[in-house]
């Protein structure tokens, strides 16, 4: 081994932009704070997923149960009192949690199985199959989004897809995954025409690497911190979506949700019940911020033009 | 860019400064405020079917007949009519004399703009619009095989082309004899007609107008009331202005009992109407509307029941601060039954009585009435409601109606034995989809669940829920009966076989049942009547083809500067019907009340 050798053997090791993200984040000591925030929520949710499964009676499972008479004040025995029928408004907001997460994280998943694919397509091939893309986000755009999701809702409530019936808050994440792709496709459009002409996609070709290669694995990968930091903001918008939807009556029906508490508490607000109001709010807030300030710090983070510390 | 930017914002601040003046007219103009929950729909009377525009075009529409203002039990009055109508000996043929010199509001389809004299012929005109398929009526139920060649006539539309509809067709049992008597022949004896004379749809319709408006008709109308139309603002906004051509209609002189103390005959013998202008304001929400009647821009309006609190105190008194706005109240037992009806052509609700029993069990009346209405509701044992001549004080006795868990339990043994294995899940649809049908949704919900009952709810808009009855998709639904005049006959009709799917949605049919129907239907009423009635009630009771839940109880609160307000549990939330032309506004008092609190 000639000296030559030797010292690019001992060069220090690159770090990917992954690894260079993480260890910026990592530093953010409120990110870090919301982060956890974010996971107690996911955690929550998924406990109760287990709970449910294996019928453990832990509390937000039994919010049905009656645990006072109705409209209680907040007070030692219920923190957040009680609703018209005596039910606990801590359980409900509690089990609330479950069905905002889902409803994100499936809109979440649903709106980058198409966005992703699609904006990539659109990217890298461009020309005729741009132009359809382009035509079908930008017609969808165009409508307003509330009005859009709510015809989704409407459509698709009480449908039955492969023998499972579209109610409560399937049709609510279809309606909302279905309508919100735009975005994403756009930004990945945008990233991939940016990086299709970049050397290592030229190598890539040169090599005679397979379109469908290069696409799903050399740019996507390459882009994804852009789907990342995406989904980590519009998450935040999915769970306002649901609420909404809950509020407008579109949304689930027989089990407690964020939005169908606010939309309860509404009218009830007159007879001085506030704690219904108060808990959800507060659940939804907790959440919205953490996502946000999360969200923001995390493109900070993965964004290599932002690497000045 | 700078120039248009400055115009624009000029003229949204003239906008913002053009505030409508509803409350207080520009000159000593009298003001009524009301207020209406939904919008209007159409004002063409012959084809109202929601009880909103029903009330609003009832203040520009008279009929033949109308209640006494003021006397109990309801009474009868000639208001078109100029007297009551001659009866022939065997019940069929009605003579019907009109007063003479009525005339219609002025209005440009008239030549020369000025309103005509009613007749006769315009009673058989609107009456032969309802029965025309191609006008498409809402209201034919209320001549359907009543009259002698009305049928006939409307077979006759079915195959005529829209406007081709040749109203000069003679009908034998709908003539104007002269052009101030009109004759009507029934197909049978129909001592209910009396009352389907008072029924908005059945106003007189000027020609000239239908001809003139066409299908805008429904935004024109063209009536012989004490008010006629001026602005119509769809979904927020309705004004009226007093018709200079009503006749001569004076305040009635003689009342119920106490109505002099409470100071109702003051007005006795005056003309007609007190106020210039009435103004309507859509509000939808309770909130809003409560505010609004709170700093005096509504005169009269109920209870949202989640300002029930701030409105009535204990022992069902106005509170201390309501009083001290001189806020008054009057409550008033309705004329209505509300259950939750079963679907007997269901292949399992129906051959299942144990079933339906448990069901009926299964909800905690009292709680519900306490939940949702803040006590104003007495529990329901039978369909006739205690306010109405006919009702049996010993409906509790054999009455289904209880509030038992256990029981339920146990009658859902048998009704497994009967199914032959565990029941299906059910489906029960609510007629709303707001906040407090989800509401009433879930306690239903929970009470089934609770007696080990399986529910789907399904919360339907109301078009889509009468649709659905309609076509008898339901299984198990929510539902009730306001009675339309004060005749138990009219909740008769909610379990005939014959009028199934509707309004008897539960489909329900008993031979028995329906032979009382139909042999009180032709009595005057006497004892003998109400006793059938009694009998019908105990049959449906029996069969139970629905959960009977409740009867409400209407709390109405207006202003003091409202005169001579007495309500009408016929007149739905007591709003317009009619009835604004008696009112009399004190404008001195309202503007001092307005000083105080807005």
């Amino acid at each position: 081994m000639t000296e030559h050798q030797q010292t690019i053997k001992k060069a220090p090791k690159g770090r990917s932009l992954w690894q260079d993200g993480l260890r910026r984040l990592v530093r953010r000591k409120l990110a870090m704070v919301c982060l956890v925030v974010v996971v107690l929520y996911f955690l929550l949710a998924g406990f109760l997923y287990v709970a449910e499964f294996f019928d453990w009676q832990v509390g937000p499972i039994r919010w049905a149960e009656e645990v006072g008479e109705s409209y209680q004040p907040p007070s030692s025995n219920s923190i957040f009192g009680t609703d018209i029928f005596g039910q606990s408004v801590l359980r409900k907001t509690l089990y609330g949690t479950k069905i905002s997460i889902t409803v994100a994280l499936c809109a979440s998943f649903i709106s980058i199985a198409i966005g992703v694919p699609l904006g990539a397509i659109a990217g890298y091939f461009r020309g005729f199959v741009d132009e359809i893309i382009v035509w079908i986000y930008s017609t969808l755009s165009s409508i307003p989004y509330i009005l859009l999701i709510l015809a989704f809702a409407v459509v698709l409530r009480d449908k039955t897809l492969f023998g499972h019936k579209l109610a409560g808050i399937t049709s609510v994440y279809l309606a909302i995954g279905l309508t919100s792709w735009v975005g994403i496709c756009r930004l990945v459009r945008g990233e991939i025409i940016k990086h299709k002409e970049r050397e290592y996609v030229l190598a890539a070709r040169s090599y005679g690497c397979s379109t469908r290669r290069i696409i799903f694995q050399h740019l996507i990968p390459n882009v994804f911190h852009i789907v990342i930091i995406d989904f980590s903001l519009r998450f935040v918008a999915f769970i306002h979506a649901e609420v909404i939807l809950s509020f407008l009556g579109l949304g689930e029906a027989d089990r407690p949700s964020w939005g169908a508490m606010i939309n309860d508490a509404r009218i009830e607000l007159s007879r001085g019940v506030w704690w219904q109001m108060v808990a959800a709010t507060l659940a939804i807030f907790f959440i919205s911020l953490a996502l946000n300030i999360f969200g923001d710090a995390l493109r900070d983070s993965l964004d290599p033009k932002l690497r000045v510390q | 860019m700078k120039f248009s930017s400055i115009v624009l914002t000029t003229m949204l601040l003239l906008a913002a400064g053009c505030d409508r003046k509803g409350g207080e007219g520009e000159s000593d103009e009298i003001v009524l405020q009301h207020r209406l929950r939904a919008k209007v729909q159409s004002l063409d009377a012959a084809n109202i079917g929601d009880t909103i525009s029903h009330g609003v075009a009832s203040e520009i529409f008279d009929c033949l007949y109308t209640y006494h203002y003021l006397k109990r039990p309801y009474l009868i009055v000639p208001q078109l009519a100029a007297q009551m109508p001659e009866v022939s000996e065997d019940g069929l043929t009605y003579t019907i004399r009109i007063k003479e010199g009525v005339r219609f509001a002025d209005d440009e389809c008239f030549a020369g703009g000025k309103g005509r004299e009613l007749k006769a012929s315009d009673f058989v005109f609107a009456w032969k619009r309802i029965a025309d398929v191609k006008a498409l009526s809402k209201n034919w139920w209320v001549f359907d095989d009543k009259i002698a060649g009305l049928d006939e006539f409307r077979e006759y539309t079915q195959t005529s082309k829209k406007d081709e509809v040749d109203y000069s067709r003679p009908v034998e049992g709908l003539t104007a004899a002269d052009d101030y008597t009109l004759v009507i022949k029934l197909k049978r004896a129909w001592p209910q007609i009396l009352y389907v004379l008072t029924y908005l749809p059945t106003a007189p319709a000027a020609k000239e107008a239908v001809d003139y408006y066409g299908k805008d008709l429904i935004n024109h109308p063209v009536g012989t009331g004490a008010f006629k139309l001026k602005i119509w603002h769809r979904g927020s906004y309705i004004e009226m202005v007093r018709n200079p051509n009503f006749r001569e209609e004076l305040y009635p002189s003689e009342g119920t009992e106490g109505d002099a103390e409470a100071g109702l005959l003051r007005d006795a013998g005056k003309r007609m109407p007190f106020v210039d202008r009435i103004v309507w304001r859509i509000v939808p929400e309770d909130q809003p509307r409560w505010l609004m009647f709170e700093q005096g821009d509504i005169d009269i309006t109920s209870i949202p029941k989640d300002n029930y609190g701030q409105a009535i105190a204990m022992g069902r008194e106005l509170t201390a601060s309501m009083k001290e706005r001189n806020i008054r109240l009057d409550a008033f037992k309705e004329p209505d039954t509300f259950y939750i009806g079963f679907n007997m052509e269901d292949p399992v609700l129906g051959v299942n009585k144990p079933l339906r029993l448990a069901i009926s069990c299964a909800f905690d009346r009292e709680k519900w009435i306490e939940l949702f209405y803040n006590g104003r509701g007495d529990v329901a044992y039978g369909f006739i409601p205690p306010c109405m001549p006919g009702y049996d004080p010993n409906v509790k006795e054999g009455s289904r109606t209880e509030y038992n868990p256990e029981k339920a339990k146990r009658l859902l043994e048998q009704a497994r034995e009967i199914n032959g294995g565990e029941l299906p899940e059910f489906k029960l649809t609510m007629q709303g989809t707001d906040t407090t049908y989800r509401q009433m949704g879930q306690f239903l919900s929970r009470s089934l669940q609770e007696i080990g009952l399986d529910v789907e709810m399904e919360y339907l808009d109301w078009p889509t829920y009468l649709e659905k009855l309609r076509t008898k998709g339901v299984q198990i639904y929510q539902s009730g009966w306001i009675a339309d005049y004060p005749d138990v006959e009219n909740f008769l009709q909610i379990f005939y076989s014959k009028r199934s799917p509707w309004p008897n949605s539960s489909n329900y049919s008993n031979p028995e049942y329906d032979g009382l129907v139909e042999q009180a239907a032709l009595m005057e009423d006497s004892p003998q009547r109400t006793q059938l009635y009694r009998k019908a009630e105990r049959i449906v009771m029996e069969d139970a083809p629905c959960a009977f839940m409740f009867h409400r109880i209407f709390y109405v609160m207006y202003h003091d500067w409202v005169g001579n307000f007495k309500p009408n549990a016929y007149r739905p939330d007591s709003f317009g019907y009619g009835l604004s032309k008696y009112y009399r506004v004190d404008v001195a008092k309202r503007a001092a009340y307005h000083k105080k609190y807005k």
